[in-house]
């Protein structure tokens, strides 16, 4: 069957996340965004592990579902639009903080667990060795090659994803904390690692630039750090239900059960430009060259992101994929479109009331974004919110690139722009 | 010998290493590179220096080499295994305890106590306590077996009062002795000119470290097994054992223990003929740091010799006052968090991290050094804050043993559990930031130190019943400071909670002792009021 999956989430015990990240509100946003399979996230926390053990029972092989009397309390939230059964699988987000070849280097990396059994060994493991209580994604001073090592002595199916691989700061091939090569950071283990997360500020074709990259398969997932987070990017399978099948997708590199990834546009991410956002300075990898690398603004190395450390690395031309390669669409989050449309802000009350009304006329998320009739979302939104997802389909918005920690900004439409189709649609 | 020296020695650590015909007395300042000049000297008699080569005996010498804590024997085993992989066996690595406790099973039958006596652990002698002493209190049971220890650790011949008989009557019906009893029962056990004679004749050199902290049973132990006691002695023409010792008198501080720095002093007339050298190059900590701290052992200190840095490079000296402990503990979580560059996107997001600095430190460079235990929970909790990983040095357990199995164990094993319990060390098997007593960081180095609590009443230690000399209080703070590297923050509270109490201490005297131009203030009061001073030095100058 195909099926939508996040895989890298939060829970409530994470630092900076929200106070109702919880299983029963990703359960209610899992159904409004699309997603059929979200990960448990911070499955070490001994508190959210009781919760999860708790509140969750085996479905299909190596998956969990809320058990009905947390899920039927949740369910009269839910348009029947939306309605669909949600899968959980266990899932944690580790910090690895510890100096290598002397430099200090700050990896994230996700565990994935087939089993309660397979994820409390990883618990007991980690928690012999550090902190894992104070922090739903603990940070461990341990090396992400011994952490690798630990999570496949305690279970063998136990999946592990280096995350969004080019944050600046925390990722395995990040410009400021990461290595130049994955061999470095994973140095004997690396053939155990079978998928890499390309992270908000990169997508898959800047990915493909990297000969060393090819081996792994591409995968997307949100880091959401509060439930209306969940699907900004995603992963969809189309294979059996399990969590077997999701193994040997990404394990097997002849097996094509992941058939595609739900981007952001890579701009939108955090990082995806050079910069200093103190000081207000946004480059272009190219105008940070121009400029030695030096922060007009106050002197100092800007923050180098994303692209410039694609760029660095990159050892194939931009018209070539990877072997491993698969589709991919780049999205707008709803919300934003709405916002866009109205020329409001995403969190204001008109747009929840615009997109909870089109989740109850239309279906979900990912269903209103990529396949939708245009006709049904017009008759449903409006025809400016259609014509804003008609142009995020074909990839015609304006976005000004993120840059050190700030989100990049999108523009679907020009000033102006809305009132005239607004008017076209009042001549028919 | 005419070997050329090693570029990795210099030239006073490698007439220390080559020294022979007498016993050696090394002074080494914190950094000198004991060990290092130690394990070399050490090597260099094994004949390990010329592969293959035979030295004076023939055959490789049995050498015993005596360290401080566990850990220090288990760092020199590592070098000497990596330098001399073929004859490092042939170097007997432990404390003194532990060699000593090998002496009394190796030879039992020629001491008093029963074929398998066993170690009485603290705990165990606690839990003895109400049946030994009926009659008193719990306070005054913990104070009587405080001063039967000391008793034991600074008297050679004790005049045994009551309780004292009464304590050992107690442990000997049971068969068992306790931590002290190892070296005075070895003490007795070299009484006996053959036994004596036969280990003299297997360990023709020995090796001493951290001699400033040895008390005069562990002194005692050591003549005999030099041999002579006392008898004037020139070089090994009589066949008696070579003595190395190394060690510092400026950071002797384990006289609460019995440990007495005259000891040190009063080497060569223990070993006559003793040859003394120095070593004054440090190696460990940049120029500023080490200016510092010399400044504060310069105010009595035993040994005057100024220590010369090798590392020219500045490092930071930083003194923080924070309004509270909690504030202080906050302060120090933030500045490792700084170091690091951020441990969660949040410190990145929200710009709590200077973003241009390119961050160098791990939690593995950083060190956290308190006077007492009890001031080390607030840290904690702030640490934990932030998820900084961090580990608290405790008193060593073996791993994987439970306590039903002890009983099965092989006697060596138990041994090494007693042994293991008597010792504060860390276990590390990834980064952390440690927490530390200023007496456990003896012996460390870190790139980052952060001593908390640089107030009086805590340095020097004078608290409620808690009072501590205040020229070893002295050493200990100088023992802190020089743990650091690069970087050496010296904090304090205002208002500090202890013991359930509330105290707003004013600063430590030994801050007073640093010049003013070392230091760097963060703590924006301070600098105002410093600022403020400086303005009005500069007004009073232009009135003239």
């Amino acid at each position: 069957m195909k099926f939508y999956a996040d895989l890298h989430v939060h829970s409530k015990y994470s630092r900076a996340t929200a106070k109702d990240l919880d299983l029963e509100h990703l359960y209610l946003w899992a159904q409004y965004k699309g997603i059929h399979l979200v990960g448990t996230g911070d499955d070490v926390h001994p508190v959210w592990m009781k919760e999860l053990q708790e509140k969750l029972e085996p479905a299909q092989e190596g998956l969990f579902k809320l058990k009905d009397k947390y899920a039927k309390p949740m369910d009269t939230y839910v348009p029947k639009a939306c309605r669909a059964p949600v899968r959980f699988m266990l899932t944690v987000e580790i910090s690895n903080i510890y100096k290598r070849m002397d430099k200090v280097r700050k990896v994230h990396n996700l565990i994935w667990s087939p089993s309660f059994e397979a994820a409390q060994k990883v618990q007991a493991k980690l928690g012999a060795i550090g902190n894992i209580k104070s922090d739903g994604r603990p940070i461990l001073g341990l090396d992400s090659r011994d952490l690798l090592e630990i999570v496949l002595e305690a279970d063998p199916q136990n999946i592990f994803v280096p995350a969004h691989i080019w944050t600046p700061w925390f990722s395995a091939l990040g410009s400021m904390g990461g290595f130049d090569r994955m061999e470095d950071c994973f140095a004997d283990l690396t053939k155990h690692v079978y998928a890499v997360e390309t992270g908000l500020s990169s997508d898959p074709l800047m990915n493909w630039r990297l000969k060393q990259l090819d081996p792994f398969i591409l995968v997307s997932n949100s880091d959401a750090h509060s439930p209306s987070k969940l699907g900004r990017e995603a992963n969809i399978f189309d294979t059996e239900f399990s969590y077997s099948a999701i193994y040997k997708a990404l394990a097997d590199t002849k097996d094509k059960g992941l058939v595609g990834t739900i981007e952001f546009f890579p701009q939108e991410g955090k990082y995806h430009y050079d910069g200093h956002r103190l000081c207000q300075v946004r480059w272009h990898p190219r105008q940070t060259k121009e400029n030695n690398g030096l922060c007009t603004g106050c002197g100092k190395p800007v923050t180098v992101g994303v692209m410039a450390r694609v760029e660095e690395l990159a050892d194939r031309p931009e018209d070539e994929k990877s072997k491993r390669h698969r589709p991919y669409w780049n999205t707008v989050p709803l919300p934003e479109v709405i916002g866009e449309a109205k020329e409001v802000g995403p969190a204001s009350k008109a747009v929840q009331e615009a997109y909870m009304n089109m989740l109850t006329q239309i279906g979900n998320e990912f269903y209103i974004l990529l396949d939708a009739p245009l006709d049904q979302i017009r008759r449903s939104a409006g025809e400016v919110t259609a014509e804003g997802i008609a142009r995020m389909r074909k990839g015609e918005v304006k976005i000004a690139a993120g840059y050190d920690g700030e989100y990049g900004t999108v523009e679907i439409f020009k000033h102006g722009e809305r009132e005239k189709i607004e008017k076209q649609l009042a001549l028919f | 010998m005419n070997n050329p020296r090693p570029s990795d020695l210099n030239e006073a650590q490698w007439q220390a290493v080559c020294h022979e015909g007498s016993h050696l007395m090394i002074v080494a300042g914190p950094g000198t590179g004991k060990t290092h000049t130690l394990t070399h000297r050490i090597v260099r008699i094994l004949g390990g220096h010329v592969p293959n080569s035979k030295n004076e005996f023939g055959t490789c010498p049995h050498l015993l080499a005596i360290t401080f804590t566990n850990k220090a024997a288990q760092e020199m085993r590592k070098r000497l295994e990596a330098k001399v992989p073929q004859l490092w066996k042939h170097v007997t690595v432990g404390t003194f305890h532990r060699f000593a406790l090998s002496l009394l099973r190796e030879f039992s039958e020629h001491t008093p106590l029963p074929n398998n006596f066993q170690i009485a652990l603290p705990e165990d002698i606690q839990g003895f306590l109400e049946e030994i002493f009926p009659h008193k209190t719990s306070a005054q049971r913990k104070e009587t077996v405080e001063e039967i220890s000391l008793l034991k650790s600074t008297q050679l011949v004790i005049d045994a009062n009551e309780d004292y008989q009464r304590y050992h009557r107690f442990l000997h019906s049971r068969g068992l002795i306790d931590f002290d009893d190892i070296l005075r029962e070895t003490l007795l056990l070299l009484e006996n000119e053959d036994v004596a004679a036969v280990i003299r004749q297997r360990y023709p050199y020995i090796f001493v470290d951290e001699y400033q902290d040895i008390n005069i049973v562990q002194n005692a132990l050591l003549k005999c097994l030099v041999g002579g006691l006392g008898q004037p002695m020139y070089g090994r023409t009589d066949g008696s054992p070579l003595l190395t010792a190394i060690g510092d008198p400026n950071q002797s501080i384990y006289g609460f223990r019995g440990s007495q720095v005259k000891l040190f002093h009063r080497f060569q007339e223990d070993f006559p003929g003793t040859t003394v050298m120095q070593l004054n190059e440090n190696y460990r900590s940049t120029v500023n740091l080490l200016t510092a701290s010399t400044q504060i052992i310069s105010v009595g200190a035993y040994c005057n010799t100024p220590l010369h840095a090798e590392m020219i490079d500045e490092g930071r000296l930083v003194i923080h006052e924070a309004a509270t402990d909690r504030a202080e503990a906050e302060y120090i979580a933030h500045q490792i968090e700084l170091l690091v560059g951020g441990v969660s996107m949040f410190s990145q997001d929200s710009n709590r991290v200077e973003t241009y600095r390119q961050a160098h430190r791990s939690f593995g460079d950083m060190a956290i050094l308190y006077r007492l235990n009890a001031q080390k929970n607030v840290v904690m909790e702030a640490l934990e804050h932030l998820g900084i990983p961090y580990a608290v040095s405790a008193k060593g357990k073996i791993k994987g043993v439970e306590t039903q199995n002890f009983a099965s164990l092989q006697q060596d094993q138990k041994d090494e559990i007693f042994l293991q319990q008597f010792e504060e060390t860390i276990d590390y098997n990834v980064e952390k930031v440690s927490l530390l007593t200023l007496h456990a960081a003896k012996g460390l180095e870190f790139p980052v130190v952060f001593i908390v609590g640089c107030e009086a009443k805590l340095l020097p230690l004078d608290f409620n019943d808690m009072k501590g000399d205040p020229q070893e209080e002295r050493r200990l703070f100088y023992v802190g400071m020089t743990r650091a590297k690069e970087h050496l923050y010296l904090t304090r509270a205002g208002r500090r909670q202890l013991f359930g109490q509330t105290f707003f201490n004013p600063p430590s005297m030994f801050l007073a002792d640093i010049e003013e131009d070392l230091k760097a203030y963060e703590n924006s009061k301070l600098r105002r009021r410093l600022s403020k001073s400086k303005e009005a030095e500069k007004q009073q100058l232009k009135l003239f």
